[in-house]
């Protein structure tokens, strides 16, 4: 077992090179570069100032040349720094020779896309576990039909409609919840709780809209989990044994029928970090999403990479983790793989 | 069955009536008083507040309640002191000396002088200072501060946008950032200025809290805070506005004309206004390329296009047709000049002079065998899209055929940058110096230049010459003025319209110039007050 997941590891290195490779080619096929942007075409700027930007970052230079200068500032894990004009540190914080720190553009976003998919997340498995039971315990009843055409529905919906009805809903006519930003204007002042409460608030509608679409699979999942599992035979078993009825689903079914989602839980590890770019807009939260488009609209090509880069370990990470996760819930493939 | 009830509820609940609005008495006389915060929104986040590094609006528009520069612009668009009390211009054009304000202080308390102008020269023409803005101050051949109050510049030619580009400079403190790396200096989200404000806290991504600077060199404002939230759509913005969480926003047309209007509770919150914007949009020729390189088929074009349908259709009105590249009410524009009316059947004989006809009746003109058809370039802007399509019918019906072509912004540019294009659709934005030499003189024409279009008239590029060389305001503005009448008889592009800008300020924001003057209603925003009574409960500083 320890040798599979060594072997795994090593692999990893190659595998991250080669897509940070086919990424960094794939960004430079778009056209332009930081010079052309919207902004950049204004008459006072003079050609010189932009042959010396394209210059001092190796614009001019050939991609694989580039991407060799990426590559060696990432064997020491420097993410570089962003072409931005504020050229601040693409991944974490720096410190000048005054002590003044400048935080890092992923150190700031990411925790707050973070937050929100691990509570959308916890939301969603919430919800859809029940649903999925439920559907499942209830299969061709009207309740099982009215959980799959809500879940659907939900599924369907522009996101970004529902989550502009609800603002104007809930924000304006009725003024309950705050409609845009992360916190109040005046939340320095208020105490822990009153705080809290208040990032609560305004967290209520994106996290609602972010798990909405997510509910439908996962509950789908579990109710197909649930029905295969229902007609095996142990639970055939257990219920001749005279076991009460509860024992037998959430003891011996829904167990076997949460395999599934172990994998599906190590896959959407590295979806914890990427936002929605329209629900952060909307919203006006500065998360990943929000970054990640802004970069690519200004060939920002380091904090594209950076981010890619990130994506793509969590990636890999998030892959092994949910094999070894499985193999060790489940007897039958630990034996397999040991063998 | 529980999902069904959430969304009936949700249904009824959506349909129920709205929320009644504030008792306050919004049309109730106040004097003026100080204090209050004011709440604006903008789609974009600075990068940093120093403006020659940062390049970009979102940074100006903060950063010019921040910093002071030698000059600036008053309400009618003319030059005035802003630092400085007065300016010299030498006989022979070729030196101006600044004399500034007596005891000007930077928001710490340190003194300004005119050594802080000097370092503010020297940081802005460095070679190691990234900014795009450096050329203009590159044509100073010495600068020096003879004394505090003094700040003297020598041109080695008399340069008439030097008046102008030193409005643009924002004096930065020398005894904060010598020995300091102006790119990466953490000065630039921790500023310290001389002008109104200074600048309370900056949360990233969420918003920048402004407060009065009580050793403002020019007076201390009314409003005692400026909060700009971040809020990157325009439609959550809008929503802010309607739950009166923010004061400020700029509309679009529809919300301006139709959205706002068919709400009576909105209409008794929000005062609209109307200033004139600062660009245009035009349809642009690429001179080189046959027939365009004929003066008469673009002036035939120019008759076939409808201005005011383009204004009513793109703009529901609220725009303005221009016959110079100026904005319109200041000196710069040629009050002789009137836009090429709509006229069909003028620009159906000037195609025919020009040895275009229809031979097969298939209603498309044609010239040695060559039908009259071409494309046009956008890039992807709903109002140059919607303007693409009006013109194309306009000008089917006079026998040319267009087709469009829009495409994503730096591809685009790409397309424009090499004069790989036949006709675009683009806008200008309107700096307030009349000197346009980058854009329509024939030395300009190089790729990545601005002259794309291959504008070649020798008789403007004198005029462009000449009206570099005179600072003198009057004499100047009779070189653009004549300037001007050429380039609209040549019609090297057709100018489509200017848009209106669409604020709207709740009520409670009083003190603000209405209509507002060419400069904009931004003008005189130190002297805007919020009577006492209509201030927001909730967030009091």
């Amino acid at each position: 077992m320890m040798q599979y997941i060594l072997k795994r590891v090593l692999w990893m290195g190659p595998l991250l090179v080669g897509i940070s490779l086919i990424s960094f080619l794939i960004m430079h096929l778009a056209p332009g570069d930081i010079t052309t942007t919207e902004a950049s075409f204004n008459p006072k700027t003079s050609q010189e100032s932009i042959q010396k930007l394209r210059k001092l970052y190796h614009l001019d230079e050939p991609v694989i040349v580039q991407y060799g200068y990426w590559l060696k500032r990432m064997v020491k894990l420097d993410f570089g720094n962003s072409f931005a004009s504020h050229q601040r540190p693409v991944f974490w914080q720096t410190k000048d020779a005054q002590g003044n720190i400048t935080k890092g553009m992923i150190q700031q976003a990411m925790p707050i896309t973070l937050m929100i998919n691990v509570l959308s997340m916890a939301l969603i498995f919430s919800v859809a576990l029940p649903l999925g039971v439920i559907s499942a315990l209830t299969h061709h009843r009207a309740s099982d039909r009215a959980i799959t055409i809500f879940v659907f529905i939900g599924f369907a919906m522009p996101g970004f409609w529902l989550a502009l009805m609800l603002m104007y809903w809930l924000g304006v006519l009725h003024n309950l919840l705050p409609i845009s930003g992360l916190h109040s204007l005046d939340a320095e002042r208020m105490g822990l709780i009153a705080w809290t409460l208040d990032a609560g608030k305004h967290l209520l509608i994106p996290v609602f809209i972010s798990a909405l679409g997510g509910l439908a699979g996962i509950s789908l999942f579990v109710k197909n989990g649930m029905l295969d599992v229902l007609h095996q035979d142990y639970i055939t078993t257990a219920r001749a044994k005279g076991l009460p009825e509860n024992t037998v689903i959430y003891r011996h079914a829904l167990r076997n029928a949460w395999l599934p989602l172990i994998t599906l839980l190590g896959l959407s590890i590295p979806g914890l970090i990427g936002g929605s770019v329209i629900a952060e807009s909307l919203f006006a939260i500065p998360g990943m999403g929000k970054l990640f488009y802004d970069a690519v609209l200004m060939r920002d090509f380091p904090v594209i990479m950076g981010i890619l880069t990130i994506g793509s370990a969590l990636t890999l990470v998030g892959n092994l983790l949910a094999d070894i996760a499985y193999a060790w819930a489940d007897p039958r493939v630990r034996r397999g793989v040991a063998g | 069955m529980r999902p069904f009830y959430f969304l009936l509820l949700f249904v009824l609940a959506a349909c129920s009536k709205p929320a009644p609005s504030t008792q306050l008495q919004l049309d109730s006389v106040y004097p003026p008083q100080s204090g209050g915060v004011l709440v604006d929104a903008m789609t974009a986040e600075p990068s940093g507040l120093i403006p020659m590094i940062a390049a970009e609006s979102a940074s100006s528009a903060i950063a010019s309640h921040i910093f002071n520069s030698l000059l600036r612009y008053d309400k009618n668009l003319e030059l005035e002191g802003d630092l400085a009390k007065s300016w010299d211009i030498s006989k022979d054009q070729k030196t101006i000396t600044f004399h500034l304000k007596p005891d000007l202080k930077w928001a710490d308390g340190k003194p300004l002088t005119s050594a802080d102008a000097l370092f503010t020269w020297q940081l802005v023409t460095d070679e190691k200072t990234r900014t795009p803005y450096a050329s203009d101050f590159k044509l100073v051949i010495k600068a020096e501060a003879p004394d505090p109050l003094t700040f003297r510049v020598n041109y080695a030619q008399p340069y008439a946008p030097a008046l102008d580009s030193w409005s643009g400079l924002q004096i930065m403190p020398e005894h904060l950032l010598k020995g300091q790396d102006i790119n990466t200096t953490a000065f630039a989200r921790n500023p310290v200025g001389s002008n109104y404000y200074r600048l309370a806290q900056w949360k990233n991504g969420e918003s920048l809290v402004l407060s009065a600077n009580p050793l403002a060199t020019q007076g201390v404002p009314r409003i005692d805070k400026l909060v700009t939230r971040i809020i990157p759509d325009p439609a959550a913005q809008f929503l802010e506005l309607m739950a009166d969480n923010i004061d400020v926003m700029n509309l679009d047309p529809i919300q301006y004309s139709r959205i706002v209007p068919a709400r009576p509770e909105l209409k008794q919150r929000i005062a609209l206004y109307k200033e004139l914007g600062n660009g245009y949009t035009y349809l642009g020729f690429n001179l080189k390329h046959a027939p365009f390189d004929d003066k008469r088929v673009r002036q035939a074009i120019n008759y076939a296009i409808d201005k005011q349908e383009l204004i009513d259709g793109v703009l529901l009105g609220l725009g303005e047709p221009i016959a110079s590249p100026y904005k319109p009410g200041t000196r710069w524009v040629n009050p002789q000049l009137k836009p090429y009316a709509y006229d069909p059947a003028k620009a159906r004989q000037l195609l025919k002079e020009a040895g275009f006809v229809d031979h097969d009746s298939d209603g498309i003109l044609v010239k040695n065998g060559k039908p009259l058809a071409f494309e046009i370039l956008l890039n992807q802007n709903k109002e140059r899209i919607t303007s693409a399509v009006l013109i194309q019918r306009r000008l089917k019906e006079i026998g040319i055929k267009v087709t469009i072509r829009q495409m994503e912004w730096a591809s685009f540019l790409g397309r424009i940058k090499s004069s790989d294009f036949d006709v675009v659709i683009l806008g200008w934005s309107l700096s307030l110096d009349p000197d346009q030499f980058s854009i329509w003189h024939s030395s300009q024409n190089h790729p990545g230049q601005f002259n794309f279009i291959n504008y070649n008239n020798p008789k403007v590029d004198k005029l462009l010459e000449q009206g570099r060389l005179e600072l003198n305001p009057d004499k100047r503005m009779k070189i653009y003025h004549e300037f001007s009448r050429l380039l609209l008889d040549d019609s090297p592009i057709v100018y489509l319209f200017e848009g209106y800008g669409l604020p709207a300020i709740h009520k409670r924001i009083r003190g603000i110039d209405n209509p507002a003057p060419p400069a904009g209603i931004g003008w005189n925003s130190q002297d805007w007050y919020i009577p006492e009574p209509l201030r927001r409960k909730e967030i009091s500083p």
